[in-house]
């Protein structure tokens, strides 16, 4: 059963990419609201795919990613970095960084879903 | 990117207001600690970057759910902070100005979202924060204007290099630890966010970062300050932890003579967040279990004379326990509505700092007992009224400076706004060391409008009754501040609803103090059980000051056949319940008088017999059809009957 992981300080922002996941087949999330918390999570249990915010506090989404791409267990995991206007000089940081896919809030549901598949299909 | 399908998000309004408020709390606190910093040449960059932060999520989850003038608002808000972050921009007045104009307006903007009212100008508040910012363009602003906007909000954390430099105060030692997270470790509740509020509690985290162990093991290490003494981590070792003395390295030259920035507290509290409804099902639950341990007990009565002594006891005593332990499960859940009072006392010093601004005069916001809790709604409708008070604390009780000054008082006016819990009450405070109500003018005008007699002292409850009548003022010109003697009558009912009462102390030439008293809770209240008629009612304990036994001869009548009683020197009027309700009373030698007061009025209730004493679960009467003046509502004892529950103070407020 695929696990994906959400990683936001929103607890709402959470609950929103989770109800547009939730279509996908048989999925689990687990939940992070910050950086620290993204990487135990990452640490604790197998992960399939990783939904990213950017701007979190104590560990900065960009540095989660730097640390997961930095550590052969995590290398494979595709990461979805999903972030809000304003932060769109960090789109190429991101995606150098080994980011799969880059998208602004707010972002349409069934467009999160659809890459959200096609990642997981390929994993 | 505007998603044509916003409305797939609407299901997450609720969640969107609660979140927003929380931020919008927070930034009301960091404005004001910034507006007190303006103009300095460094400001705390953990402020900054929280308020950044906070106006960055109501940014995102206000574009969810559709909302493009909070968004807007919040974009520029956001751009501000980053130039300031970045000392592109110094703090100014100015500034500062803005920034409040805007979260003033992003509140309003997502207050009548809320209430599905029309949006408010956000012109206004749009110009004010483009003149600091300079016009932007549309969103989203181009790369070149934020180069490395997310590198910028980011905490200082340097990957595989060492620690950031740090100071130690007196006393104070720095430690490493080191946590490794594990399943039956998070079994446990234990995680590194547990751990991280942990190590906050001793301490000061200066550093904080995941490593990679041989192996492939993840570990987080915390390079701590502390004046703590490691036998207070000890125990920790079974957590997972595990720890060493830290030397700093020598400081490189190029790190001398900076000041160590203060990390800002990392992670949200340990707290969940539960919508009230849910709480709400939970008291309702509650609620019935309360009503079937009452039918217990009948039960119970009526078998005594079947059971044996013994067995009786013990059933007895299972039940005495039952009600013990349903007590404090009722307790347990109310806790759960309780929010501190600090919430709406943060408001109130946004508003005076603007009553101070806008009439050019130093006012002290004193505050006290801000960790005072109360229950969750009582605290919304309360949220008004107490404005109110400090509104008109401001406008008609702190005399001008310059006044002031003249009485030998000092320039800068003080409003104190205390709270405290004393029994099953919380009281709240609203004082302020102004000109006090001058009795004279108000009995003059009191009289003129007939509500005074001519010759009847004017005592503080009096007085509070006078200036709390719909329409009455003493204000020959209404301010901007405080309106026209509008508002203190509600404050009154809001009060008198929610089963408290309004208390007025003043002086003049010293102040006015105003205090509220209101019940922990809504849901569940001792009761007297009374009956009138044949009809059993129920009358919250709280609102009854003493009982007393009577007899029809002890009552005279006066010519308006207002019947009064001789009650400790004094006259009481009565009330009959049966008049009232349109019973019949049956007493047969003596009935019983239950004291309550309301405001300067005292009255005596009727009743035929006291039935006992019961825990009852007010519920409230919605249909406005069946609203009856003097009903708070119905509850049930356990035997299926309804009966209703007695306002007495609503009863004595409408009496003639």
């Amino acid at each position: 059963m695929p696990n994906i992981l959400v990683a936001d300080d929103s607890p709402t922002m959470r609950r929103m990419v989770i109800a547009s996941l939730q279509s996908l087949p048989n999925v689990h999330f687990e939940e992070a609201s910050s950086g620290l918390e993204a990487i135990e999570r990452l640490a604790l249990a197998p992960v399939h795919l990783i939904v990213l915010d950017l701007n979190m506090p104590d560990i900065h989404g960009l540095e989660v990613l730097h640390f997961t791409r930095r550590h052969e267990v995590f290398r494979s995991i595709p990461v979805i970095v999903l972030t809000t206007k304003g932060d769109e000089a960090s789109r190429a940081e991101a995606l150098s960084a080994g980011a799969a896919i880059y998208i602004t809030k707010p972002f349409e549901p069934h467009l999160l879903a659809q890459y959200a598949r096609d990642l997981l299909e390929t994993a | 990117m505007t998603p044509a399908s916003t409305n797939v998000f609407t299901e997450f309004l609720d969640d969107y207001f609660a979140e927003c408020d929380e931020h919008l709390t927070a930034m009301r606190r960091n404005l004001l600690t910034l507006e007190s910093l303006a103009q300095q040449e460094r400001v705390d960059v953990s402020l900054l970057d929280e308020l950044f932060r906070s106006l960055h999520t109501i940014k995102g989850l206000s574009g969810m759910v559709g909302l493009a003038e909070a968004e807007q608002l919040a974009h520029l808000m956001e751009s501000i902070l980053r130039a300031l972050r970045r000392h592109q921009l110094d703090l100014s007045d100015e500034a500062v100005d803005a920034l409040i104009l805007g979260t003033r307006t992003l509140e309003q903007v997502i207050a009548t979202r809320q209430t599905r009212q029309p949006l408010p100008d956000i012109a206004p508040a749009i110009k004010q924060l483009e003149a600091i910012t300079g016009p932007l363009p549309d969103l989203p602003p181009s790369p070149e204007e934020t180069p490395t906007a997310a590198t910028e909000t980011r905490l200082p954390l340097p990957r595989e290099s060492g620690p950031p430099a740090f100071t130690l105060r007196e006393g104070e030692r720095a430690w490493l630890f080191q946590f490794t997270p594990a399943r039956a470790l998070a079994e446990r509740g234990i995680s590194v966010d547990s751990i991280r509020t942990r190590l906050q509690e001793i301490g000061q985290i200066v550093h904080a970062a995941p490593r990679i162990q041989d192996g492939g093991k993840v570990t987080f290490e915390f390079l701590v300050t502390t004046d703590a003494d490691d036998s207070t981590f000890t125990p920790w070792q079974e957590d997972g932890l595990t720890w060493a003395p830290y030397e700093p390295p020598p400081p490189t030259p190029a790190a001398t003579g900076l000041k160590a920035v203060p990390t800002p507290s990392i992670g949200p509290p340990n707290v969940v967040r539960v919508d009230l409804t849910r709480v709400d099902d939970l008291m309702q639950t509650i609620g019935d279990l309360v009503i079937s341990r009452a039918r217990l007990e009948d039960t119970l009565t009526s078998l005594a004379r079947h059971v044996p002594a013994a067995q009786q006891r013990q059933l007895q005593e299972i039940n005495q326990a039952l009600e013990r332990q349903l007590r404090s499960l009722r307790e347990g859940v109310m806790r759960l509505r309780m929010v501190p009072l600090g919430e709406i006392f943060e408001r109130m010093k946004f508003v005076v700092r603007d009553l101070a601004r806008e009439r050019r005069q130093e006012i002290n916001l004193a505050l006290s007992g801000q960790e005072t809790e109360i229950d969750k709604l009582v605290v919304e409708r309360m949220l008004d009224p107490l404005l109110h008070l400090v509104r008109n604390a401001v406008s008609h009780g702190l005399e001008p400076a310059e006044e002031r000054l003249a009485q030998g008082k000092p320039a800068e006016g003080t409003i104190a706004l205390r709270a405290a819990t004393a029994g099953d009450s919380v009281i709240i405070e609203i004082e302020d060391d102004g000109r006090g109500i001058d009795r004279e003018r108000v009995a003059e005008q009191a009289r003129a409008q007939g509500l005074l007699d001519a010759e009847a002292p004017l005592d503080d409850p009096t007085l509070l009754d006078i200036l709390c009548t719909t329409g009455f003022s003493t204000r020959r010109q209404a301010d901007r501040a405080s309106g026209r003697g509008v508002g203190l009558d509600v404050v009154k009912k809001t009060v008198e609803e929610l089963g408290g009462s309004l208390a007025l102390d003043t002086e003049v030439g010293r102040g006015t103090r105003f205090t509220i008293r209101l019940p922990l809770t809504l849901a569940i209240v001792d009761a007297l059980i009374v009956s009138v008629g044949g009809q059993r009612f129920a009358v919250p304990l709280p609102s009854v000051r003493e009982v007393i036994e009577a007899r029809p001869k002890d009552v005279t009548v006066l010519g308006n056949e207002d019947e009064m009683l001789s009650y400790h020197g004094d006259v009481l009027p009565l009330i009959r319940l049966a008049a009232r309700f349109g019973l019949q009373e049956q007493f047969e030698r003596a009935f019983y008088v239950l004291v309550a007061a309301h405001g300067a009025k005292a009255a005596g209730i009727v009743v035929d017999r006291i039935l006992g004493q019961r825990e009852i679960v007010v519920r409230a009467i919605s249909d406005p059809l069946i609203q009856v003046p003097g009903i708070a509502g119905a509850t049930e004892l356990g035997d299926g009957r309804p009966l209703l529950i007695i306002n007495p103070a609503v009863l004595i407020g409408s009496r003639r």
